[in-house]
């Protein structure tokens, strides 16, 4: 399977922000601090960057860009989904998988020399118990520890693993102590490359882009342990895969970002910045994607997002808009957006330090006129002092 | 009570200014002995021990590899250790930095995954990224990403005024690199080790750094569960695959403690001779305080005080002196220790383990020790002579009568009491060590010892009946008055020159062995070393640590036109047992060609050796062979990563370069079980007719600035044996002289009393006649004879305890083998000093004798 991205949309989708924000610290401190001196190679090293840059054009091929791109500098790969057990009780999940490169070619041959850096983190909803739990791991490659292959996609942290099957179907394994996930994932719809010709650009300069794609609508079945109870489960899940070098924007503060899976088939991803000055972003964007795979960009000044109730954390004192309301007018669509549990904050003080809230929300609402009920998942940054602080240097 | 102590004993004291100083001077030097041991043994163990302790943090447990660390590859074997907790893999090592013009210091080195080790340890960021905040993991890692990065502490860079962002030059292993200070720690977690001779770096930097690419030193746990350390030990310990162990982190320190044991044991069995040489001192003094008061004693008794009251008196004197003396021994010790810790650092780093050249604050234990010696043994001296004081009737007291026993009288347990503590001597030297250590061996020098003291007066005896003829041709009437003097004074002589001879017989015995073990090893060097060149990375060896050559120097060497050969060498050491023994690996086939080790067994070593070759056979130390009772035939286990593999021992050769033991074996054998061996050393061959200082220099050349590596020539290498083993002894030598000088101490208070008692007879010779000069010659020949008489026992009893040094204590606690060698020149040289420095003790007793006063005397006569 292979998709040629062909429509001149600029997508900057928020998921890739996300990211970004998550892995500023690493981008910035590993970017910014002064390149040793390395007397054999002190005039190479200044002159050029190694990492290859997300130029157009770019040609996905399934299932191979599935695997890893080592030759960018930024990789991750994102799970998320909502799931019932067979007696009804509901959970959500997140898995998500990064990979950020530090130096291109070591000189030092040991194998703990750190060529890339893997983080992943971890977090299981359990929505009636209203109980929130996550984990999370941060590793070089070492002797195997963590990685990702470049051939039959393989990525994984330690024990925790996300993986092709030869049939298609996404395999995630994640267990921490008293939480995880053992879950098979079907590929559901088609893969949608966001951007023009597999190229979502993130601003002016060229390269300072990604290549991207969702799997918006993943039939998934499988097992989580929550409590150290291991339950059966089935729902839906959603896979983001980013590659690139480069995607930073300045006078950001943070966004809000969800993607939204309604009952009638239609999926949707919606997010906004917040911008130091308050003013609209016109990079916040969303995109519709029909039952049939067909897709829609949303532009900036075409949907609402707006805030109804907030919920103060207790660790971070950080206090996160946890429901919504979002329109997009020339779609007949109204939503209400409720978090399923106040309490999603993700603390990542052991990998990347950076604090948000990502979780599960439950929607509301009407689609062209009819009634729609949904599930999705709702991330939210810039709101802890910390992330602040980071964004801002 | 308080105030006739204070006229009858302090007032006193005050007024015998200079027998109060050499009294407590005597205790102080004892106590001070003891406690500069302790302090030095301590000091040694300390270091090392504080610093495991330091570094390790809070890990639970250690998981170790049998050889040289464990493979990394491993690392995926031991994945089910997560159950338990985190783990961390970890680099350690000692590494020089350079801190000013040819200074070095050396630092330990942790190489982590910062990622995962700070849960392990406190890494506290001095003034990260300019901010008073500690920087994220990430951040922590971006700081050690370049190979050339270290983290230094704050104590080490405000000692050296370095600062973030300086560079520093290094030495791991053999090679020598400009590193860039990329952070300070503060002085908590592991950065308090060593003084702040800490270092951090990332693991992957450590292990080119040391040569240790694939390979990881161990793996440390976390336990998610504190409490279950017992058993997630046990749990683990089962689990384990072939190869690889657990073990708690203070293992390692208890492992070195072993390895020590001996050596300290043998530091602290000397000391206690200056002790016992101190307390003859206290004897003296307290005797002389009694005599000299013998008069006011009476009036005392005559005015109604008690005889009890007496002996409170006297033993409050002591006591008295005795705070003083511990007390300034105490503070004395901690002088002595800083000579001490000096003394045997270079015996402890090379034969054992780097340490802190400092010695530990006074602790309480420390006055614990000094007081709890010193107190009651001075007690004990001054009992004696203070229970004679009480018991004297107050008549005879006034009339001076109180001279106890002033006539020898040759009883047979003056004979029969030195020949029982001989014969039990002869039995506690046939006994086996307790615990690897020589305590039966101590204990039979201690019965020769005492056996020597007891025989004393009857030596005393015998020769003053056979001296007086010589004494008379030689010295004139002088001789015949001082031998006279001295006969007529046995049982108050006997203690000093007993005092005297014992701490000679120590000094000859300990020469004899020195010589014997010198030349010993100098004929070992000889016979053994026949390399041009030897060479080794020049960063100090660690017993923990692993210090190997880089590849690159070793094929700089190797391309060495006049280089005939290179016979690699490599050596770490290994569990055994309790403790640690050195594994060594060279070639066998040219060790046979070009070396030449002596063999203890079999008869033809060579072949024995030879033999190995191919087999999962091993030539053993001597010290190996005697310390794990184990000979030619019999097989040892070894704890290789291939599982637990025996190995038969097919030689037993001569080895005096360490004494936990050295097992051999050849490179092929080795790398079946251990994998390929990088080496440690290198003894270079060269081609006939090549020049070996100019191989040396051009080495020496070609390694330039950018390597640190040792080259000794076949010359030079013998001096550094040499050099190391004359340190060694140094510490022995200077408890020696201490030990004498107490001792001749002994012998002027001695004279002092023996003076202070006969003034009246002085007087009268005076009155006879005799000028100031005679009785002057008279006193000094007096000193020269016990210093004379003392030398003389302790020249025999010192051939003695020589035998049991040598044939029991050394191969006890070292095992090796000495062969028998006289110091004639040595001997013959500390008796003559001996003999002027006692005469020269007499002086002042001499001085005194002359001034007596003539009056007083008269009138009483």
């Amino acid at each position: 399977m292979s998709i040629m991205s062909n429509r001149t949309r600029s997508v900057l989708t928020g998921a890739m922000l996300m990211a970004s924000i998550i892995f500023i610290p690493l981008l910035t401190s590993i970017a910014m601090q002064p390149e040793p001196p390395r007397p054999d190679s002190r005039e190479e090293s200044s002159s050029a960057d190694p990492w290859r840059k997300a130029l157009p054009p770019y040609r996905f091929s399934f299932p191979a860009d599935h695997s890893s791109h080592p030759d960018y500098k930024i990789e991750w790969w994102y799970y998320t989904g909502n799931v019932t057990s067979g007696d009804g009780r509901r959970f959500g999940y997140q898995l998500t998988f990064f990979r950020v490169g530090v130096d291109f070619a070591p000189q030092n041959p040991s194998r703990w020399t750190v060529r890339d850096l893997y983080s992943t983190h971890l977090a299981v909803s359990d929505i009636d118990g209203g109980k929130f739990d996550n984990a999370e791991k941060i590793n070089r490659s070492g002797v195997g520890w963590a990685g990702a292959s470049t051939e039959n996609f393989r990525v994984w942290n330690e024990d925790w693993e996300a993986k092709l099957e030869r049939n298609g179907n996404h395999i995630l394994t994640a267990i921490d102590g008293e939480i995880g996930i053992e879950l098979e994932l079907e590929p559901g719809k088609p893969p949608i490359a966001h951007g023009d010709r597999g190229v979502s650009q993130k601003g002016s300069t060229p390269g300072n882009a990604s290549h991207y794609y969702s799997l918006t609508r993943m039939p998934t079945a499988g097992h989580l342990i929550v409590k150290g109870e291991r339950i059966k489960v089935s729902g839906l899940s959603w896979m983001d895969h980013e590659f690139g070098s480069s995607f930073l924007e300045k006078g950001q503060i943070g966004w809000d970002w969800m993607s939204l899976q309604l009952d009638d088939g239609t999926d949707l991803m919606i997010y906004r910045f917040r911008r130091q000055d308050g003013a609209l972003d016109p990079h916040s964007n969303g995109t519709i994607i029909n039952s049939d795979g067909r897709y829609f960009t949303i532009a900036f000044d075409r949907f609402e997002m707006e805030p109804i109730s907030t919920w103060r954390s207790k660790r971070t004192g950080a206090e996160y808009p946890v429901e919504w309301r979002v329109k997009v007018p020339d779609k007949g669509i109204e939503l209400t957006i409720k978090a399923a549990i106040s309490d999603q904050e993700m603390e990542t003080a052991e990998s990347t330090g950076v604090t948000y809230w990502e979780g599960s929300v439950e929607i509301e609402g009407i689609h062209r006129g009819r009634q729609v009920r949904g599930r999705g998942y709702l991330e939210m940054t810039g709101y802890a002092g910390a992330a602040m602080g980071v964004l801002s240097e | 009570m308080i105030r006739l102590f204070r006229q009858f004993i302090l007032r006193h004291l005050g007024k015998e200014k200079i027998r109060t100083f050499v009294t407590v001077l005597g205790i102080a030097l004892g106590i001070a002995v003891v406690v500069a041991i302790q302090m030095t043994n301590s000091s040694s163990l300390r270091g090392f021990e504080k610093a495991i302790e330091t570094v390790s943090g809070k890990t639970s447990l250690e998981i170790t590899g049998s050889g040289t660390g464990l493979d990394e590859m491993r690392l995926n074997e031991l994945n089910w250790l997560r159950q338990y907790g985190r783990i961390s893999p970890i680099i350690e090592g000692d590494a020089e930095i350079e801190t000013g013009d040819a200074l070095s210091e050396t630092l330990r080195v942790l190489g982590v995954d910062i990622l995962r080790d700070r849960s392990f340890r406190e890494y506290k960021i001095l003034e990260f990224a300019e901010q008073r905040r500690e920087p994220r993991p990430d951040e922590f890692l971006t700081l050690l990403l370049d190979p050339r990065s270290i983290i230094l502490t704050e104590r080490f860079a405000e000692r050296h005024s370095l600062k973030v962002g300086d560079q520093v030059l290094m030495t791991f292993s053999d090679r020598r690199e400009q590193y860039r200070i990329r952070g300070l720690l503060k002085n908590e977690g592991p950065a308090r080790a060593m003084d702040g001779n800490f270092a951090l770096m990332d693991i992957a930097a450590a292990q080119q750094a040391f040569n240790r690419i694939g390979r990881i030193d161990r793996v440390e746990l976390l336990l998610r569960d504190r409490g279950g350390l017992d058993e997630a030990e046990k749990a683990i310990g089962a689990k384990l695959p072939d190869g690889l162990s657990v073990q708690r982190p203070a293992r390692r320190g208890s492992q070195v403690e072993k390895m020590l044991e001996a050596f300290h044991f043998n530091l602290t069995a000397l000391s206690y001779i200056a002790l016992l040489v101190g307390l003859f001192l206290i004897y003296n003094t307290i005797s002389i305080s009694v005599i000299t008061r013998r008069e006011e004693n009476g009036t005392l008794r005559a005015l109604g005080v008690t005889g009890k009251q007496i002996l409170a008196l006297f033993l409050t004197e002591a006591s008295v002196l005795a705070v003083i003396g511990c007390t300034a021994g105490l503070l004395l010790g901690r002088l002595l220790a800083f000579g001490a810790v000096k003394l045997t650092s270079t015996t402890v780093n090379a034969l054992y383990i780097a340490t802190a050249a400092e010695p530990p604050p006074l602790e309480l234990k420390h006055a614990i020790i000094a007081f709890g010696i010193g107190l009651p043994l001075s007690l004990i001296a001054a009992a004696i002579p203070a229970l004679e004081a009480s018991g004297v009737s107050p008549t005879s007291a006034m009339r001076g009568n109180d001279r106890i026993e002033t006539r020898f009288r040759l009883r047979p347990h003056f004979l029969v009491l030195p020949a029982l503590l001989g014969l039990l001597a002869w039995w506690f030297s046939r006994l086996s060590p307790v615990n690897g250590l020589p305590a039966f061996g101590y204990a039979a020098a201690v019965s020769i010892v005492f056996g020597a003291a007891f025989m004393a007066p009857a030596v005393l005896f015998v020769l003053g009946r056979i001296g007086d003829k010589p004494l008379f041709r030689f010295f004139k009437i002088e001789g015949r008055l001082a031998n006279a003097n001295l006969s007529g004074a046995i049982p108050r002589i006997s203690i000093s020159v007993a005092a005297l001879a014992v701490s000679l017989s120590m000094m000859v015995a300990i020469a004899v062995m020195i010589g014997s073990f010198r030349q010993t090893v100098i004929y070992w060097v000889e016979q053994t070393l026949k390399a041009d060149l030897y060479m080794r990375p020049a960063t100090r060896n660690n017993v923990a640590d692993d210090i190997v050559f880089s590849p690159e120097a070793e094929r700089v060497v190797a391309a060495n036109p006049m280089v005939a050969a290179v016979d690699r060498f490599r050596n770490f050491d290994i569990s055994y047992g309790s403790g640690l023994v050195t594994l060594g690996t060279g070639e066998f086939d040219k060790q046979l060609r070009h070396g030449k080790l002596i063999f203890k067994a079999p008869a033809d070593g060579q072949q024995a050796m030879r033999s190995a070759i191919g087999q999962n056979a091993v030539i053993v130390s001597e010290s190996f062979s005697i310390r794990h009772a184990k000979s030619v035939g019999d097989t040892i286990m070894l704890d290789t990563p291939k599982g637990e593999t025996g190995f038969r021992i097919n030689a037993v050769y001569y080895d005096y370069s360490n004494d936990r033991g050295i097992v051999v074996m050849d490179r092929g054998t080795y790398v079946r079980y251990f994998g390929e061996p990088q080496a440690t050393s290198l003894s270079v061959y060269l081609k006939p007719g090549a020049d070996a200082d100019r191989v040396r220099d051009d080495l020496n050349k070609q390694f330039g600035s950018r390597f640190n590596i040792l080259i000794y020539t076949n010359t030079s290498i013998r001096q550094e044996v040499l050099r190391i083993f004359d340190s060694t002894f140094s510490i022995t030598y200077a408890l020696e002289v201490i030990a004498i000088f107490v001792a001749i101490l002994g012998v002027a208070s001695t004279l002092l009393t023996l003076i202070l008692e006969r003034s009246r007879e002085i007087n009268i010779l005076r009155l006879i006649g005799a000028d100031r000069r005679q009785v002057r010659k008279m006193v000094v020949i007096e000193a020269g004879l016990m210093g004379g008489v003392s030398q003389g026992i302790g020249l025999v009893i010192g051939l003695l305890l020589s035998l049991v040094l040598i044939y029991v204590i050394n191969v006890q606690s070292f095992g090796w083998t000495i062969q028998f060698h006289l110091p004639v020149g040595f001997l013959i040289q500390s008796s003559i000093l001996i003999l002027l420095a006692t005469a020269l003790s007499g002086l002042y007793p001499a001085r005194r004798a002359s001034k007596l006063h003539i009056s007083r005397q008269q009138e009483e006569e």
